[in-house]
């Protein structure tokens, strides 16, 4: 047991190594310019753009949900303009960031894992190491670096739709106007809450690709291997996101 | 000059134990042996592609593992590397594979008119037609097309190294001959030293100033590839001789027995 316990810490201990240095040379290459400009606009676009469609589908599901759940529960025992901040805080304060990080953990990090891992196995790092170049400053940094401004990017467009689609299916199913709803949203709203909810997408945005590269970069063993750090890093990821969402109400909310 | 000196390398099993030799500039020496006998893996620490546990490789007077990052890559960039399955990379096409060969911000340097020349004679120099297999990504070409545009990328930086792990593998014999033939042709011209890890001994003797034979870890035989063929040691002569290696093999097969039976007895 104890033992058991010892090679669990080892491998948190070496796994945390592992990005600590993955994070800080990708912070170097950034600081002396050796990422490309290029690379970089091509990852924000693949992470970010293209998973726009996901992340609405997930957005409006998610207000339209909490809508219909808060409607249900309010309706003959609390007013009714009350779910417009109830919907509101719900999703800029966790499902938006939260569930944008999933689809993006899915979407993007399993491909990031997937690509690097199926590289190093055929070699392809190896032959990026023959040729004079760094890995981490051609694949690594533009990745972390790109997560962070598609996550912001994302987050802000998910939390605007997952707002409208609750107040457009509060309308439709409890029959609340969208001047009560947003009567109510303003009622208890913070401005800060926006930024505490783009300070997630910031951390989420860089804990996703950091995990996924580092991971992918780990992969050993054929296309096995690829599936087994494939699905290492997915796990890793959303306990990642899990953690770092649950760290921070008492950090940044008290 | 590359030096080994006295390399240990370890993963699950000792794989090498203690190798130590050095290739002469503008050689071509010919690694052979058994398979999981550490060929690959000592190409591979011979620019730090795996760090050794113990010992050091040292490329015209410079340490390969004392080396800070810097120089380890200036190291890196005086080889070329063909990898057993080229490596080439998915996403690229041959153009942009083979101009990777080139120091880093060439397009910038060189402007992308001399790039493309110097793309095109290395491909022209592997026997590939540019014309046709420019625009081709890695996986709309053939295995031995993939070697030689493996070959090509290793050979556009004009290295002095080359280390070539197993060429030949995987090719039927017209295309691993041609790709024994390139060696040479390369060899000859630009005086590169070259160490090729392979398992084709025919080709590995036909092309080597020099060859090194290694078993468990450690250097076995290391010679001409005359001095290969007349050496005694048994299992040089299982390397020389693929007929009797073969034949050593089968002693004891009943099909083998049967089958020679039956040859002999078509005999008129």
């Amino acid at each position: 047991m104890v033992r058991a316990i010892g090679r669990v810490g080892v491998t948190i201990a070496r796994h945390a190594g592992g990005m600590g240095l993955l994070a800080w040379r990708t912070v170097s290459a950034l600081f002396t310019g050796q990422v490309s400009f290029r690379e970089f606009l091509y990852q924000l676009y693949a992470m970010g753009v293209q998973s726009l469609p996901l992340v609405l589908v997930t957005s409006i599901l998610s207000g339209v949900v909490t809508s219909q759940q808060g409607g249900y529960q309010f309706t003959g025992s609390i007013p009714l303009y009350v779910l417009g901040s109830v919907v509101t805080s719900s999703v800029v304060l966790e499902l938006g960031p939260v569930l944008t990080a999933v689809v993006v953990i899915g979407r993007v990090g399993a491909r990031i894992t997937a690509e690097l891992g199926t590289m190093q196995v055929s070699e392809q790092i190896d032959a990026l190491y023959s040729l004079g170049r760094d890995p981490v400053k051609v694949l690594a940094a533009p990745r972390i670096l790109a997560g962070m401004p598609a996550m912001v990017l994302l987050v802000g467009i998910a939390n605007l739709v997952g707002v409208l689609a609750g107040m457009l299916a509060a309308r439709l199913t409890v029959g609340l106007g969208h001047a009560t709803f947003l009567y109510g949203a303003r009622l208890f709203w913070h401005s800060y809450d926006f930024f505490y909810s783009e300070m997630k997408a910031w951390v989420f945005g860089f804990i996703i690709p950091l995990i996924s590269v580092h991971m992918g970069l780990l992969t050993r063993g054929g296309a096995e291997g690829v599936g087994r750090s494939t699905t290492s890093s997915v796990v890793f990821m959303i306990i990642a996101v899990l953690v770092a969402d649950a760290m921070f109400p008492p950090l940044f909310l008290n | 000059m590359i030096e080994y000196h006295d390399v240990y390398k370890t993963f699950d099993v000792p794989v090498l134990a203690g190798v130590s030799f050095r290739v002469e500039s503008g050689e071509t020496l010919a690694v052979v042996g058994p398979s999981g006998t550490g060929k690959s893996v000592l190409l591979k620490t011979t620019i730090g592609l795996i760090v050794p546990d113990r010992g050091d490789v040292i490329i015209d007077g410079q340490s390969v593992f004392s080396a800070t990052p810097d120089e380890l890559q200036a190291i890196r960039r005086k080889a070329g590397y063909v990898f057993q399955n080229a490596a080439l990379f998915d996403s690229m096409n041959v153009f942009e594979n083979v101009a990777y060969g080139l120091p880093e911000g060439a397009l910038k340097k060189l402007g992308r008119r001399e790039v493309l020349r110097r793309v095109v004679r290395a491909l022209e120099d592997v026997n590939l037609d540019p014309a046709v297999v420019l625009p081709k990504l890695p996986a709309e070409l053939s295995g031995g097309m993939r070697k030689r545009v493996g070959l090509a990328r290793a050979i556009v930086g004009e290295p002095q190294i080359l280390l070539y792990d197993e060429p030949v593998t995987g090719l039927d014999p017209v295309n691993a001959a041609a790709v024994d033939r390139l060696i040479c042709d390369i060899a000859d011209r630009t005086h590169v030293t070259s160490i090729v890890v392979t398992h084709d001994i025919e080709g590995g003797l036909s092309i080597s100033d020099r060859v090194a034979l290694l078993e468990g870890g450690k250097l076995r035989f290391l010679g001409t590839p005359d001095e290969f063929r007349r050496s005694t040691d048994p299992l040089v002569r299982a390397f020389a001789d693929r007929k009797a290696a073969v034949e050593a093999a089968m002693a004891g097969s009943a099909r083998a027995g049967r089958l020679a039976e039956e040859k002999s007895a078509a005999l008129p």
